[in-house]
């Protein structure tokens, strides 16, 4: 049992080292002259503007829930896929016509305008 | 070679179980309590997967359950979610306990 | 016959359902043909109803449609005279709830084709769980069956009390289908099978304390959906702020279908697992029954009433489960219990669905439900007042109506089975009932109401009422083919396992 999981331990060690030693190395290599532009959390970046905190149009929730709904979908797809060539012929009319519900509420979702911006 | 017993799966969902159960009856969010039906949901997969492995490999019921629990949350979500819009929309809150048009 | 033929049903209804939805996409608002659509959905339940008659005749063994799994066969749906009856309750359901909705529709939303066209799949979601014999198949038309129900219980989305009504069913409803998928799992690890009738051959090697715990947690899962004492807090709010037509269909499509499924859980999983569930059974249909009665007691919104009444109702149907489950180990194949709970539930569906075909009609002209609206309605239609009189005699258990038939039967198996306290308690919670039933008819019969105006009553309205009528009477004065269906229904389902 222990044994089993001294890979692990190993593991572990060795992922947990490497970044440490290489920020250690980093930090006794590079020359330290700081100014204000420096210290900014985005070096090169745009000015941050407010709190992140901010309330998002409830847009965005109905694109993530149309995408959420696709992305799972393809789960089924995935063991199909993988077994296709053991599987008869009617396998991949059931794969159609499952897809083809699925484009169906999609075009739903577009004529119904979720998919309009504004 | 399965180092490690089922009864420790078993407990990390019956915790996970727990968890969601306990934050589902405690949450005043409406999201908050959705996060906890998740956690209830993952404890079953958890269930499901490792009885599959440990008990009956040779049957694959318990994965394609879960995978079927998997796309049945997400579409049971998706549906919650668009409910809790509809009524942050009217309430300009998703506290649970504003929701009271209707006696209880 | 070939598992594709058997399965007519419910190919017949999913190609409705999508012809609906994508005539409705297909056609803009302004498009005059969209008026066929309520009538796409009633067309659609007839056919659906006429293949279920189709093959009836045909169905006199277990017949099932199978998944193949590493070169064995897994039953996924089980086609049996039991789920087809449970399957043509709810197509009748559909039909009836879809006639009578259709001037609500009209009045208070714009989506028609997703009303019907969900309407549908909400009665294909039924028919699959009925037909279920496999936990995975369980559980994807609960589903199924759950997110139907909450789109259509919130579908007045402008409406503060529609939506609310849907979050309040939807954290309920998410919730009890988790605990009941843990429940799953466990007898899923337990037994090492999905498949019902194989869980009920390896159930005695196993641990009875796991079966024990994962039957409680399925119970609130089905429990839920029958809306069982304590499962049911969802139930007064969701009714109340439901669209009418969907309180009328939830309160007799979730309900049969939990039943059925429960049933079949019961016969099918669990006759040899040395467990009496008698005792538990019995506290459940008590509770259900008194607080449903004793709350209803002090309802003033007819829907909420209705809530509360309907959950003493599936309160009587749980004793005819208990009654069954105290049968005698050796008589598996005796299921006393069973036909009448099925009984029960035929005459429940006409007489309910009619008191909401009722609410329906005058929520539409008078834009309330309150009870005290009620007032004087035997001058504004005495033909309507007369039907509430029915359908009231009918939902107490007195004769001559279809409900003292189902109360008879259910009662009746109980006294059988010497469960008497448990028959005490029903008959004792009818007298209850008689008490909200009567104040509602005493307002209809003798109390002034303000409007004098008569109710305007549609030909779709009328059709619904007179069915409804005809059969809570026609069920009790000529009940022999009736009872002799219920009987045949649950000897099929004896006869296979």
């Amino acid at each position: 049992m222990l044994q089993e999981f001294e890979f692990v331990g190993v593991l572990s060690a060795i992922t947990l080292t490497i970044p440490i030693v290489t920020l250690l190395i980093a930090w006794a290599l590079r020359p330290k002259k700081p100014n204000p532009a420096k210290q900014t959390t985005y070096e090169s970046g745009m000015e941050t503007i407010g709190d992140a905190w901010v309330q998002f149009k409830a847009q965005y929730y109905i694109y993530a829930i149309i995408y959420v709904v696709f992305d799972v979908e393809a789960i089924f797809l995935f063991p199909f896929a993988v077994a296709l060539r053991q599987l008869p012929l009617y396998a991949l009319v059931w794969a159609v016509v499952f897809i083809v519900l699925l484009v169906d509420g999609l075009l739903y979702g577009w004529r119904k305008g979720a998919l309009r911006w504004n | 070679m399965l180092p490690i017993p089922l009864s420790w799966w078993l407990t990390v969902s019956a915790a996970l179980f727990s968890i969601g159960v306990f934050g589902a009856l405690s949450r005043r969010n409406a999201i908050g309590i959705l996060m906890g039906i998740e956690l209830v949901l993952n404890a079953v997969n958890v269930n499901l997967v490792a009885f599959w492995r440990y008990v009956i490999p040779a049957n694959v019921e318990g994965q394609i359950f879960a995978l079927i629990v998997i796309s049945v949350a997400a579409a049971e979500a998706a549906v919650g979610l668009a409910i809790v819009i509809a009524v942050y929309r009217r309430r300009h809150s998703a506290a649970v306990e504003e929701l009271d048009i209707l006696k209880h | 016959m070939d598992a594709l033929r058997l399965l007519t049903p419910e190919i017949t209804i999913t190609i409705f359902a999508f012809a609906i939805i994508s005539l409705d996409i297909a056609w803009n608002d302004e498009n005059k043909s969209r008026r066929i659509l309520p009538w796409l959905a009633f067309a659609g339940g007839l056919a659906t109803l006429l293949m279920i008659f189709y093959i009836w005749p045909h169905v006199d063994q277990y017949n099932y449609t199978a998944a193949t799994d590493a070169g064995r066969e897994v039953p996924m749906l089980a086609v049996d005279r039991m789920s087809l009856f449970f399957k043509m309750i709810a197509v009748l359901t559909v039909i009836l709830v879809g006639l009578s909705a259709g001037e609500y529709v009209e009045k208070h939303t714009p989506f028609r084709g997703e009303f019907y066209g969900l309407m549908l799949l909400a009665g294909l979601s039924i028919m699959l769980l009925v037909s279920s014999t496999n936990l995975i198949m369980i559980y994807l038309a609960l589903e199924f069956l759950s997110i139907t129900s909450y789109i259509l219980t919130g579908f007045l989305r402008r409406d503060a009390r529609s939506i609310e009504a849907a979050l309040k069913y939807f954290l309920y409803g998410a919730l009890a289908s988790g605990v009941m998928l843990y429940g799953f799992s466990l007898l899923y690890g337990a037994t090492g099978s999905v498949d019902l009738a194989t869980i009920a051959g390896s159930l005695e090697t196993t641990q009875a304390g796991l079966v024990v715990a994962a039957v409680i947690l399925m119970l609130a899962g089905f429990g839920f959906k029958i809306a069982l004492v304590p499962f049911h807090q969802w139930s007064p709010d969701a009714y109340e702020g439901a669209p009418t037509p969907i309180t009328a269909f939830l309160s007799v499509g979730p309900k049969a279908a939990g039943l059925a499924v429960l049933i079949r859980v019961m016969v099918v999983a669990l006759p040899a697992f040395d467990v009496n569930w008698t005792p538990i059974l019995s506290l459940v249909a008590i509770f259900t029954m008194s607080v449903g009665n004793l709350v209803a007691l002090w309802q003033t919104n007819m829907k909420r009433m209705l809530a509360y009444s309907s959950i003493a109702q599936a309160g009587y149907m749980l004793v005819g489960l208990a009654a069954w489950s105290a049968a005698p180990p050796s008589a598996v194949a005796y299921l006393g219990g069973v036909d009448a709970i099925m009984l029960f539930l035929l005459a429940y569906m006409f007489t309910n669905l009619g008191v909401f075909a009722i609410a329906i009609i005058l929520e539409n002209q008078m834009g309330t439900s309150e009870i005290a609206d009620y007032a004087g309605l035997i001058r504004r239609s005495p033909y309507l007042s007369v039907a509430l009189l029915i359908f009231f005699l009918s939902l107490v258990g007195i004769p001559p109506t279809s409900g003292f038939i189902g109360k008879l039967f259910v009662f009746g198996a109980a006294v059988n089975q010497g469960l008497y306290v448990l028959a005490l308690f029903g008959v004792f919670n009818s007298v209850i009932s008689v008490a909200y039933y009567f104040g509602v008819l005493r307002n209809v019969f003798f109390e002034k109401g303000s409007d004098e105006s008569p109710i305007r009553v549609g030909v779709a309205m009328n059709t619904v009422v007179t069915i409804t009528v005809v059969m809570t009477l026609l069920i009790a004065l000529y009940g022999q083919p009736f009872i002799q269906l219920a009987a045949d229904s649950a000897q099929i389902l004896a006869a296979n396992f």
